[in-house]
């Protein structure tokens, strides 16, 4: 191959790259882009069509990385996540008990499941707020991780503040064998997320090689989802919103600049321009609106509008249904979020926020499974009619793209974009 | 004299409810009774549940708050107790799902609308639920998901449950990722969206009107 050769189609590839981030920033700043973007949570659908499971994009991401780059790229879509999400490999070393995977104990063709319960009591909020840090590492960690039992051994943190604790207490710690076995596997599992990470990132370079944007994920949650999800548990946390609604409440206050500080740092650290957020606890079914505003709002708006303030676009999924919360959404500034819908009411969400932020995803995971090519096009052609008079879509199924979505009806969907979504 | 446990526990106030089922006992109200109160208190939280006056923390307090009395009043129960169930329905998380929310909903709304549910939790082996089907002899059987993934387990599950002659067992299927092409595609006989669709398949099923 000569230079010459090669330049032309890198240029192209360049050029190419471009015009896909362009046509997704327009859709989102709600201006009208040349077509209407596609822009895929494509966790394993790619990496199945090319043979491999989950359990492979969790044990072995550089093979993974090739096919998904091979794969994903035929679809001619604008911008793709990434998929995996944990290292096995550092799940197996810590003995992670808070989360199943496939490959390990969950059967190699499933997504991952967190295990959720209470790793924080009822009657812990007070210990937890007095001093958070302390609280999740002696407490928490050991409920969620066999190897990092040990550390329910330290005393508090608080008390290695004396001048001597370095040479003393600590040092004596260190020397007990079950913290040395724990020491152990924490170097282990630095070495294992390396491992992985430099997997991971083969498909990245391999994607942004052939022209495809790819969206890294800086995650970020609601607080009230964080407090729900990872403390309390669902069940734990609606109790709480009647037995002890102010701790919950003070939970949620103390995490959120917690959550503000630690996204926005991580995004400019990363140099990503977005942040995404995956809502759970909000969705219609869960509360009422008036609970909505008591308790879930009100943070998730303060972490929106900081990022919008950092320049940070948010990029929150509202999933599952989300019909009766769009009057709430109507409150954050217009063309500054990347909103991700599951199951919403399309009519009401242009009507309400038509104007305020770019639509994106919603395709009914239903109908790319189980449904037929003309009823996927027919839905993305619903979708167009829609929203597209002003730019403000994006194209999705409402999961992102499930592994278990028929082939032909995910082409389908491409092609009906690409037929009848030139402005 | 029932009637303040019905009130506390329809208004959700945990110590009221606890305080009345105690001063019940003290005046040796009959235990069956005052179950018989809690029960009916459930049927209309689940009524409001339906009609959206009520979410997820109503369910969960109120379901909190009869474990809390039923522990105080049924070591004082003579029998089994309670009235005579209109159908028996085998109910649980497929395989490889572990989410119980849902499924606990549906348990719920099934059991205070007079169902017996024999509930297997989650991450249910398909073998389980044919056992469960044979030994309690049910002829209804509920299959729940929230991912997409339990899509295949659950036309496997029906399957399974042909393959083992039980043909005139009915399956209902519900959770995030289902609706009637999903149905059709997994070879269930029914569907829904809610909590309630659950509750008035089950009683048509069960030959009781809804």
């Amino acid at each position: 191959m000569t230079d010459n050769k090669d330049k032309a189609p890198l240029m192209q590839i360049e050029l190419d790259y471009q015009a896909r981030e362009k046509r997704v920033w327009d859709a989102i700043h709600l201006e009208k882009p040349d077509r209407v973007p596609i822009v895929c949570y494509d966790e394993y659908f790619s990496l199945k069509q090319g043979g491999l499971t989950p359990a492979d994009a969790y044990y072995d991401p550089k093979r993974a990385s090739k096919v998904f780059a091979e794969n994903v790229t035929k679809f001619n879509w604008d911008m793709v996540s990434i998929f995996g999400n944990l290292p096995g490999k550092v799940g197996e070393t810590i003995g992670l008990t808070s989360n199943r995977w496939a490959g390990y104990n969950l059967a190699d063709t499933q997504e991952f499941q967190f295990v959720e319960k209470e790793y924080m009591l009822g009657d812990e909020y007070d210990q937890f707020l007095s001093d958070p840090s302390d609280f999740i590492i002696r407490k928490m960690w050991p409920r969620m991780a066999d190897g990092l039992d040990a550390f329910g051994l330290f005393p508090s943190f608080t008390m290695f503040s004396h001048a001597y604790a370095p040479i003393s207490d600590l040092a004596m710690l260190l020397g007990q064998p079950e913290v040395r076995e724990m020491l152990k596997k924490l170097i282990l599992i630095g070495e294992q997320m390396n491992e992985h990470i430099a997997g991971v990132d083969q498909a990245v370079e391999a994607l942004k090689e052939k022209g495809l944007p790819v969206f890294a994920e800086v995650p970020a949650h609601a607080p009230f989802d964080w407090i729900s999800d990872y403390f309390r548990g669902i069940k734990g946390t609606m109790l709480d919103m009647y037995y002890q609604p102010d701790k919950l409440k003070a939970a949620i206050n103390m995490i959120t600049p917690h959550m503000i500080e630690y996204t926005i740092g991580t995004a400019k650290e990363m140099g990503v321009p977005y942040v995404s957020i995956p809502l759970h606890r909000g969705a219609d079914p869960f509360m009422s609106n008036k609970q909505y505003a008591e308790f879930y709002w009100p943070s998730l708006k303060e972490l929106l509008l900081a990022l919008i303030d950092a320049e940070i676009t948010p990029m929150p999924y509202w999933e599952g249904s989300y019909t009766n919360r769009l009057e709430f959404l109507t409150e954050l500034p217009p063309g500054k979020i990347w909103g991700h819908f599951d199951v919403v009411d399309i009519e009401k969400a242009k009507k309400l926020l038509g104007d305020t932020m770019c639509f994106w995803g919603n395709v009914p995971v239903q109908t790319l499974i189980s449904g037929t090519p003309e009823q996927t096009s027919d839905y993305v052609k619903k979708l167009i009619d829609t929203f597209g008079d002003n730019g403000g879509l994006i194209i999705d199924g409402a999961a992102g793209i499930p592994k278990e979505a028929k082939l032909e009806n995910v082409i389908t969907m491409t092609e009906t974009v690409f037929e009848y979504g030139v402005y | 004299m029932t009637e303040k446990l019905f009130h506390a526990i329809i208004n959700l106030s945990r110590d009221e409810a606890l305080k009345v089922t105690d001063e019940l006992l003290q005046s040796n109200v009959n235990p069956d009774d005052i179950l018989d109160a809690a029960r009916d208190a459930m049927q209309i939280i689940g009524e409001r549940f339906e009609t959206g006056e009520y979410f997820l923390p109503e369910l969960m307090v109120s379901g909190d708050i009869l474990a809390a009395v039923a522990d105080k009043v049924k070591p004082l129960l003579e029998g089994e107790g309670g009235t005579e169930k209109i159908g028996i329905v085998v109910f649980g998380t497929v395989a490889g799902d572990i989410h119980d929310i849902a499924k606990d909903i549906v348990v719920f709304m099934l059991e205070v609308n007079g169902f017996e549910v024999i509930d297997l939790g989650v991450d249910v082996p398909i073998e389980k639920f044919v056992e469960a089907v044979q030994e309690h002899e049910a002829k209804i059987v509920g299959l729940s998901g929230f991912l997409t993934l339990a899509i295949e387990p659950m036309r496997d599950t029906i399957a399974a449950l042909k393959e083992a002659g039980l043909e005139d067992v009915k399956v209902m299927i519900g959770g995030g990722p289902i609706n009637g092409l999903v149905c059709d595609d997994t070879g269930a006989d029914a569907w829904g969206p809610t909590a309630m669709d659950a509750v008035s398949i089950a009683k048509e099923w069960a030959g009781v009107s809804a």
